[in-house]
């Protein structure tokens, strides 16, 4: 009897133990899971976010502006960019420090007509943005970089057109004269610097690669981005300006209709044939002399198509 | 006796468990819904946000500035003829600005409402983009609407006002 009256006992005990296990289990996992999928929710809110926010830094005139970007707690912006199909996809990321702990980036924000430059990643608790038209020979899109204030970079022998836009500009992170210790030493066709630009021949020299550019939207483009994720950019900028050359082909046949006849209608499908050859920023040099030359075209007709 | 005892203390525990777990899982489910018509919130205060955002920015975008095509530069300018021309290339720009439609409405000079297309252009007042309806909720901005004009032998820039309509789903 005794020995039965035990194992009853025992039995019970040994029931209630295995199943408050199980939903003590079942509980912490759930908690875990809950706080885990809170965390990145909150990385994806403020991925939407920050996409959102950068919007309106996208202008119609020819001036470039920067917009101070401030996240309140240390974040990493980390950038992705997918070239493939059509317009190809830009992405980016977001980490914010919390008790010492970088919480998980959460889902990336894709978006098809943003082209953001900036390292990967980019840290600090306020950024400056900035944007500037990428023409080639008409509008493509205004290009926006991103820096941190942690980061400071010191322009030397900056060419003339530069000094002024970045004294106009008056980035808090960009240094023409009195260059803080730590910056990013930038060096315009002279020395061995962190990055080095040579605007005679048009490139940029950074952690032992060599990146090309037109333009100077493109310059800054090579100055505060790694060089796969600039060509892949470069790509998705080729790409619109192809879908581009076919609206302005479009356009010119139906205001032809209207007595507005435009000369360069055939120029514009030779650049669209030698756009489909382009592979990365060293084909830009033999596609430009094209560019200018179509755009002078533009300016000077009467009918001008942009 | 002593096994049915035992027999109901443990059916007794059964449901008591059973209980306790309908409990948790209950209040599980409970804010689950919570957290996910939060989320159901934030999205459709984004996609607002976007579509504000981009109805006071779209008229500079490369696809309906009017640029340097009219004599001078001017912003809240859109380029009629280019957007007749992206009409024709509109289903490569599927989820290009994240919106469900675009309409462009010329409202002054008034008159009735007509469709556009290529063959009724530029006679007609109401450019269809994306969607050939507008459902969802809109946002909308007052632009110029240029485009280039015969007359006899030559031609002419023609503006008139007009309104740039953006649609959003709601999620």
């Amino acid at each position: 009897m005794n020995k039965k009256g035990f194992l009853q006992i025992s039995f019970q005990w040994l029931f209630a133990i295995i199943v408050g296990a199980i939903i003590l289990f079942l509980a912490i996992y759930a908690v875990s899971k809950f706080s885990s999928t809170n965390e990145a929710t909150s990385g994806t809110k403020i991925n939407a976010q920050l996409s959102a926010l950068l919007n309106p830094l996208e202008s119609s005139f020819e001036t470039s502006k920067i917009t101070p970007l401030n996240l309140g707690t240390e974040t990493r912006i980390y950038p992705l960019c997918d070239s493939d199909g059509g317009f190809g996809i830009q992405s980016i990321k977001t980490s914010q420090k919390s008790f010492n702990k970088w919480s998980t980036p959460g889902i990336g924000s894709n978006v098809k007509n943003r082209y953001l430059f900036l390292e990967n990643p980019v840290q600090g608790k306020n950024f400056y943005v900035f944007s500037k038209p990428f023409e080639f020979p008409f509008k493509i899109t205004d290009l926006m970089y991103i820096i941190s204030e942690n980061d400071n970079y010191c322009f030397k022998n900056a060419p003339s057109n530069i000094k002024e836009e970045i004294i106009q500009l008056k980035p808090k992170s960009i240094f023409i004269e009195d260059c803080p210790d730590n910056s990013i030493k930038v060096c315009f066709n002279m020395g061995v610097c962190d990055i080095n630009v040579n605007t005679n021949s048009n490139y940029v020299q950074k952690n032992n690669t060599i990146m090309y550019f037109e333009e100077d939207s493109l310059m800054y483009a090579t100055i505060f981005s790694p060089k796969q994720y600039y060509e892949c950019q470069l790509n998705r900028l080729i790409s619109r300006e192809k879908i581009l050359i076919d609206i302005y082909i479009e356009k010119a046949d139906i205001i032809s209709n209207q007595k507005c006849y435009s000369s360069i209608k055939n120029e514009l499908i030779e650049l669209k044939n030698l756009l489909n050859n382009f592979r990365d920023s060293d084909d830009l040099s033999s596609i430009y002399s094209k560019i200018i030359s179509i755009n002078n075209k533009n300016k000077n007709s009467k009918c001008r198509l942009w | 006796m002593v096994n049915k005892k035992a027999q109901m203390k443990i059916q007794q525990m059964s449901f008591m468990l059973i209980g306790v777990m309908l409990f948790f899982g209950l209040v599980a489910l409970f804010l689950v819904s919570f957290k996910s018509s939060e989320l159901k919130q934030t999205v459709g205060d984004i996609l607002e946000e976007n579509a504000l955002l981009l109805v006071s920015k779209l008229a500079e975008s490369p696809e309906f500035s009017c640029g340097g095509s009219f004599d001078s530069y001017a912003g809240s300018c859109i380029d009629l003829d280019k957007v007749m021309a992206l009409k024709n290339s509109i289903s490569k720009y599927n989820g290009f600005w994240g919106v469900s439609n675009i309409e462009i409405r010329r409202i002054y000079p008034s008159s009735l409402e007509v469709l556009c297309d290529l063959s009724n252009y530029p006679d007609c007042n109401r450019i269809q983009l994306l969607s050939q309806e507008n459902t969802g909720t809109g946002v909308s901005n007052f632009v110029a609407l240029c485009r280039k004009q015969a007359i006899g032998n030559n031609f002419e820039n023609k503006c008139e006002v007009g309104k740039l309509i953006i649609t959003y789903e709601q999620p």
